[in-house]
């Protein structure tokens, strides 16, 4: 390339270049292992979403099946921060933000059937884990500021805490279906909870700010729920408390 | 505070609310970087294109630009200079990468300051060069880190000043800029290295064409050869494959543009009447950074 001798140093493209290919071996080494993710969030959505078929009573078959679909997740999301950590955070989490808001999604959906405090006996439903709970349970670090390590966001946590409400609205007419009146009004009360605590945040115009847009109409959807069983009488009136 | 709505007698405070107003605390943090830095960039874009405006007004090549255009642009740096400060805070360790925002001004930045560096030196300003400009100017606190996917685009869109300062001086002098005499290779290879940002200009050697044989570099040479190396060069895929893609598109366009107007100065060139415009229209670039 003589006639580029003066204009441009051949050494800045070839910096360049190499830059730049160095980034596309990470994003190979990355894609592999979301796509490791993508497949066992499947597997724990599948397994999960017979809760919405399943009895209160017999809950515990489900977590039972769950759970080794969840270890599964965890270990790949620890493979998934050993390999991000690597890099400065932001570059690259746009690659698997969605798979980690769907595993997360996932354990929330698990410990809210009663996965996380399981002890033989019956499920207990209704846990929320906080955001340091499910960087417990993933074994990876949460809301990280001070180091620039693979973590798991806020904007995750509470995008995939859209999707759980989204989840238990669909189980709290499922479980009216199974029978079970007891539920949905659990539901209601913690989809409120929800609700409010989304209420005091200052979104923007973002993916955040849909989601959580969507959840109003999801209270409503649980709360017409709890309105057919009360107009016909069908809310059990007490024990509501004692069989959370 | 809303949450009181929701709370009936006897029931307990909303249980996920302290959580909840932890979130609400950083996510404003976030959301306010994320502004200011939008901020940042949209007026370093603006000041850059002031300051490419004013370049297009140089007539020469391979020496320090006039003074009206150090005097005019000098208030355009200033402001660049002061936003890069203001946002460096903003984009320390963790955050480095976490507002892409910045990419937009940038790329302009990185238009301006190559095209100025260009001008004074004909030769292209590396990467790390620039990259060193944008940390010198953003203070004390930290660089603001320019990207090598910000070099690249900005260095796209370099291609189009080129094009227009290669048109109007042919419209305007009849001929098309060239620098000093392409003699010894090796010292002018030296000098390049040594160039510390666009500031430093080529003071020595304005011996005008050593020897008829020794013909100086012209400006389309200059473009050829970027040409060719933006060509080989791969991006990979993602959002900078597809900018890459579409600006290369723009980019052999102006190479073109300039070709088409050298040909008819160059065949028609005793013909035409002084000051005679050749036919180019000048398309507006599309806009890649919208932010």
């Amino acid at each position: 390339m003589s006639a580029s001798s003066g204009m441009i140093d051949p050494a800045i493209f070839e910096d360049l270049q190499t830059k730049v290919d160095e980034d596309t071996a990470v994003r190979d080494e990355l894609k592999d292992i979301i796509q490791a993710l993508e497949k066992q969030n499947r597997n724990i959505s599948f397994v999960l979403s017979r809760a919405h078929s399943t009895p209160y009573a017999d809950l515990p078959s489900v977590l039972k099946a769950s759970e080794e679909h969840i270890r599964n997740a965890i270990e790949t999301v620890s493979k998934l921060a050993q390999a991000a950590s690597k890099q400065p955070y932001y570059k690259f989490n746009g690659m698997w933000s969605r798979q980690v808001q769907d595993a997360l999604q996932g354990i929330l959906f698990w410990a809210w059937l009663g996965g996380k405090d399981y002890s033989g006996s019956e499920a207990k439903c209704g846990r929320l884990l906080t955001l340091e709970e499910l960087g417990e349970v993933l074994k990876v670090p949460t809301n990280l500021k001070d180091k620039d390590e693979f973590h798991i966001t806020i904007e995750e946590y509470l995008i995939a805490l859209t999707s759980l409400v989204e989840e238990l609205t669909r189980l709290a007419r499922n479980a009216v279906t199974l029978g079970d009146y007891e539920r949905p009004l659990l539901i209601n009360q913690f989809v409120k909870d929800v609700f409010a605590g989304f209420q005091i945040l200052n979104l923007k115009n973002d993916i955040l700010r849909r989601k959580s847009d969507g959840l109003k109409y999801r209270v409503k959807d649980v709360e017409d729920v709890v309105y057919d069983l009360s107009l016909r009488n069908l809310v059990p009136k007490k024990g509501v408390k004692e069989k959370q | 505070m809303k949450e009181e709505k929701f709370e009936q007698p006897g029931q307990a405070p909303l249980p996920f609310m302290e959580m909840f107003e932890g979130f609400r605390a950083e996510l404003d943090e976030h959301h306010d970087r994320r502004e200011r830095i939008i901020k940042a960039s949209r007026d370093i874009t603006a000041a850059s294109k002031k300051i490419i405006f004013t370049l297009q007004r140089v007539r020469t090549l391979g020496q320090s630009v006039p003074p009206f255009v150090v005097k005019g642009n000098a208030q355009y740096w200033e402001i660049i200079e002061k936003q890069y400060q203001h946002i460096a805070a903003d984009v320390q360790g963790l955050n480095a990468f976490r507002y892409p925002q910045i990419t937009g001004g940038n790329q302009e930045f990185m238009e301006a300051l190559s095209f100025h560096h260009y001008l004074e030196t004909q030769t292209l300003i590396s990467y790390d060069d620039a990259k060193a400009r944008v940390a010198s100017m953003s203070g004390d606190t930290g660089a603001v880190l320019l990207t090598p996917e910000d070099y690249i685009l900005g260095i796209f869109d370099m291609v189009g000043e080129l094009m227009r300062f290669s048109i109007t001086a042919m419209a305007t002098n009849g001929k098309l800029p060239a620098g000093k005499p392409k003699k010894e290779v090796r010292s002018a290879k030296k000098e390049e290295s040594e160039d510390q940002g666009a500031d430093k200009m080529d003071v020595d050697e304005q011996t005008p064409a050593a020897t008829p044989a020794e013909e100086p570099r012209n400006v389309l040479s200059d473009l050829r050869a970027l040409r060719l190396q933006l060509e080989i060069f791969e991006p990979g895929g993602g959002k900078f494959g597809a900018d890459v893609k579409k600006k290369a598109d723009v980019m052999r366009e102006c190479v073109d543009k300039v070709e088409k107007a050298l040909y008819q100065l160059t065949v028609r060139g005793t013909e035409r009447p002084k000051g005679w415009v050749p036919d180019v229209r000048e398309e507006r670039r599309p806009e890649l950074e919208s932010y």
